[in-house]
């Protein structure tokens, strides 16, 4: 034990009369009696309890493993390679993230109004779910929507189309077994849906994620869809929403983290006016930009779409073009292919109001 | 006797409470002088600026005041609690009879006068002087003069190279061992990819463990073995250098001091392998989890920072090895963009650098480095480099473009 006191995990007040009553090291007061203790330092009966079970806790060897234990890269680079990632059907985009959204880390994408967020949002949800003997992950998919733009008829396109791509690729009995179980009401079925009015039910929902979590360890997904409305409006005290957000993160990334699950969180798009001239960069201010792993920006260029990879531990950045079809989110077709274009995402302005959504059949 | 101490003396945080200074690099020269009475007080001699930071100059004794190394319990602070059997002498009435005088550490009984002590309580005199000579030569710390800190300093610092020449350049030939570097960036200008390439030169070149605690889930193995792949095409190798590399995941500001205060008790040792001593730890980032405690009606906040930068630099000095840290920026009123984490800890780390895109290049990862803070070198000095072509010195004629252009992608 060699915690000092001041590193506990404990109320701000309890810890200065320990400290006062002259307790510097944890292993100080492993010896003590509740009573003991609370006549020596002052505090209550409850507190002293309190104490001496957060200690107790500490040292099973299962808490402590968690900040001791430390793995080698070698043992994290052969669990990396064990984990998968879901695809997102736009074969340009799977290739610049690496195979897909990978699994354990947060992904951010941010976008204008209509370029297509919710819309790979709901195709991530579908393709979690796809077996593994097609390469899928197989697992469900929790999504958290804020905003109120889930669609469930949506959705039902998109999964009708994702089983009808997997029974063009199935070729063996494994497959074809997979694929009977694999409707569109099961898809659905493995969805959850939690609607969050504003900003408080939505850091309570993440509150009570590990014990769904572990209830239903199946899920590989989780959407938060968006994080930026309910902190975007309402909200007077800026710092606190800093706070309150950078503490969001971190929970989010332990979750991810622990049960090897891909977070997915939408963020919008602000405009920054310096020097004379504006840009639009993604909300919610500059520190939030650290919080997520991976930061995808979609942007519109004239008519094409284009998703740029900003931010990545692992991959380099670039630049794919995508669309958005009946059947979900997929890659350009190949007249409206651009050349690669690996300029670092900057001051390009497009037309942001919400497009009609014209029938593109591919 | 009187022992001069030179200037850069670092004192510990949590040990000093309340008068003393808590800040270091004060830079004035100190005194210290003991008396027959076995005090230890000190006087500064120059204090330009320790009137400022507050440095208070008594006639207190000093307990455990200098650096902790020389502390010969090798307790972190000493308000060590009177229990009987620390000294001789000490018994369960003479804890009563103290403990009515509300005196329970072995600071306040070395603070109090004896005599008026000895007319407060049914304590005899002689007793209570004699306990409290073995206390404090239980329990002061030595001091130790400015030479043998100066040999020591020099016998023991390394420069570790951070295998890119032009941070190098900045950085005045490398990291140095016994100190705290930081990189501050927005986010996507490489502070990551730089933390990994300095990990994996370490690894590689100079075959020694680096620990690496990650808190924003950033660590991404593949690219480890990726630029390793770079380095040398031997497998065994690259799997040597992979096992060299320790990584630590902590995602909250207590599990970090848990796992900080584990390493420097025993954990160090623990982690040394195939004869690789630890010559690096990295945080990727110290922001991520102290940035949601500052501010608004919090009042822990600041003491947990200082607990942390307090552990980091102890780790730093007491086993020679370089700390790198990752910090995040905000932007000020005008627009423009300072290192996260506030005033308080921006005096943690003795060197900073700055890193930021280049706008309109025609490679994506170029960066340029800028030196904030630096104890050795001018500042604002600003370097180019590529994340892609690390050990590459940075060139801008015209036949460093071809090369550039020639190389494949990693």
């Amino acid at each position: 034990m060699h915690r000092t006191v001041p590193s506990l995990p404990l109320a701000p007040s309890v810890k200065v009369k320990l400290i006062n009553a002259g307790f510097q090291v944890a292993s100080d007061l492993t010896d003590m009696r509740p009573l003991q203790l609370c006549k020596e330092a002052g505090i209550s009966q409850e507190e002293a309890v309190e104490v001496l079970q957060m200690l107790r806790d500490d040292g099973q060897p299962h808490q402590q493993r968690a900040a001791t234990e430390s793995l080698t890269a070698l043992d994290l680079l052969h669990q990396e390679q064990a984990l998968g990632s879901i695809v997102t059907f736009c074969s340009a985009l799977d290739d610049t993230l690496g195979g897909g959204v990978s699994m354990g880390k947060t992904t951010e994408i941010c976008g204008a109004p209509g370029v297509g967020k919710t819309q790979l949002c709901m195709q991530l949800a579908v393709d979690v779910q796809i077996p593994v003997c097609f390469g899928g992950l197989g697992g469900k998919a929790l999504y958290i929507d804020t905003e109120g733009s889930f669609l469930v008829q949506r959705v039902a396109d998109m999964a009708e189309a994702a089983v009808q791509h997997c029974t063009l690729l199935a070729e063996d009995t494994e497959q074809k077994q997979a694929l009977e179980e694999l409707t569109v009401e099961k898809i659905l079925s493995n969805l959850f849906l939690v609607r969050c009015h504003d900003y408080v039910e939505l850091l309570a929902e993440v509150y009570l994620l590990p014990d769904f979590l572990s209830k239903h360890p199946e899920v590989r997904l989780i959407v938060i869809d968006s994080i930026a409305f309910p902190f975007r409006h309402d909200f007077e005290d800026l710092s606190q929403r800093t706070r309150l957000l950078n503490g969001l993160a971190q929970q989010l990334i332990q979750l991810a983290t622990q049960h090897s699950i891909a977070v997915v969180l939408t963020n919008q798009m602000t405009t920054r006016v310096s020097n004379g001239q504006s840009k639009l960069v993604p909300a919610l201010g500059e520190s939030w930009g650290h919080a997520a792993t991976q930061r995808l920006i979609l942007r519109w260029e004239g008519l094409r779409r284009l998703a740029s990879l900003y931010k990545s531990p692992s991959q380099m950045e670039a630049t794919v073009q995508y669309q958005i079809t009946v059947q979900g989110f997929r890659d350009a077709s190949d007249e409206h292919r651009p050349t690669p274009d690996t300029s670092a995402v900057s001051s390009q302005l497009g037309n942001h109001s919400k497009r009609p959504r014209t029938e593109d059949l591919s | 006797m009187r022992y001069i101490l030179k200037t850069r003396f670092y004192f510990a945080f949590a040990s000093i409470a309340s008068c003393w200074l808590t800040e270091t690099d004060c830079g004035c020269l100190l005194c210290l002088e003991t008396s027959r009475t076995n005090r230890v007080t000190f006087t500064s001699l120059r204090t330009p600026r320790s009137r400022e930071a507050g440095l208070s100059i008594s006639r207190k004794p000093v307990i455990g005041l200098c650096n902790t190394t020389r502390a010969p319990s090798g307790e972190k602070g000493v308000m060590v609690i009177l229990r009987e059997g620390i000294c001789p002498g000490i018994n369960e009435e003479f804890i009563k009879a103290l403990q009515s005088e509300d005196i329970k550490t072995v600071e306040d009984f070395v603070s109090c006068n004896p005599e008026e002590l000895a007319q407060k309580c049914s304590l005899s005199y002689k007793a209570l002087v004699a306990v409290r000579r073995v206390l404090l030569t239980q329990y002061t710390a030595f001091p130790v003069s400015g030479a043998d800190l100066y040999e020591e300093l020099l016998s023991s610092t390394a420069i570790l190279s951070t295998g890119n020449p032009s941070l190098d350049k900045l950085l005045d030939s490398g990291l140095y061992t016994g100190e705290i570097t930081e990189l501050t960036g927005s986010p996507g200008s490489g502070k990551t990819q730089v933390c990994f390439s300095v990990a994996v030169n370490i690894s590689h070149e100079l075959k020694k463990t680096v620990l690496y605690i990650d808190t924003k889930g950033s660590m991404c193995a593949n690219r480890l073995l990726q630029m390793l792949q770079t380095k040398t095409p031997n497998m065994e190798e690259q799997m040597e250098a992979l096992q060299k590399i320790k990584v630590f995941r902590v995602f909250d500001v207590f599990s970090l001091l848990a796992c900080l205060q584990h390493l420097r008790s025993n954990g160090l040792q623990k982690a040394s392998v195939g004869g690789g001593s630890v010559k690096a730890l990295m945080v990727d980032s110290v922001s991520a989890v102290l940035s949601s405690l500052l501010g608004g009606k919090q009042n822990e906040g600041m003491s947990l920072l200082m607990q942390v930068a307090g552990e980091l630099k102890m780790i730093a000095k007491d086993f020679n090895i370089t700390v790198l840290v990752t910090n995040h920026v905000t932007r000020d009123g005008n627009g423009h963009l300072k290192a996260g984490l506030g005033q308080s800890w921006s005096h943690v780390p003795r060197t900073r650098l700055l890193l930021q895109r280049v706008e309109d290049a025609e490679t994506s990862s170029l960066r340029t480095a800028t030196l904030t803070k630096s104890s050795r070198q001018v500042c604002h000095l600003v370097e180019e480099f590529d994340l892609c072509h690390w050990s590459e010195e940075r060139r801008t004629s015209i036949s460093g473009k071809r090369k550039l252009e020639e190389r494949s992608k990693p």
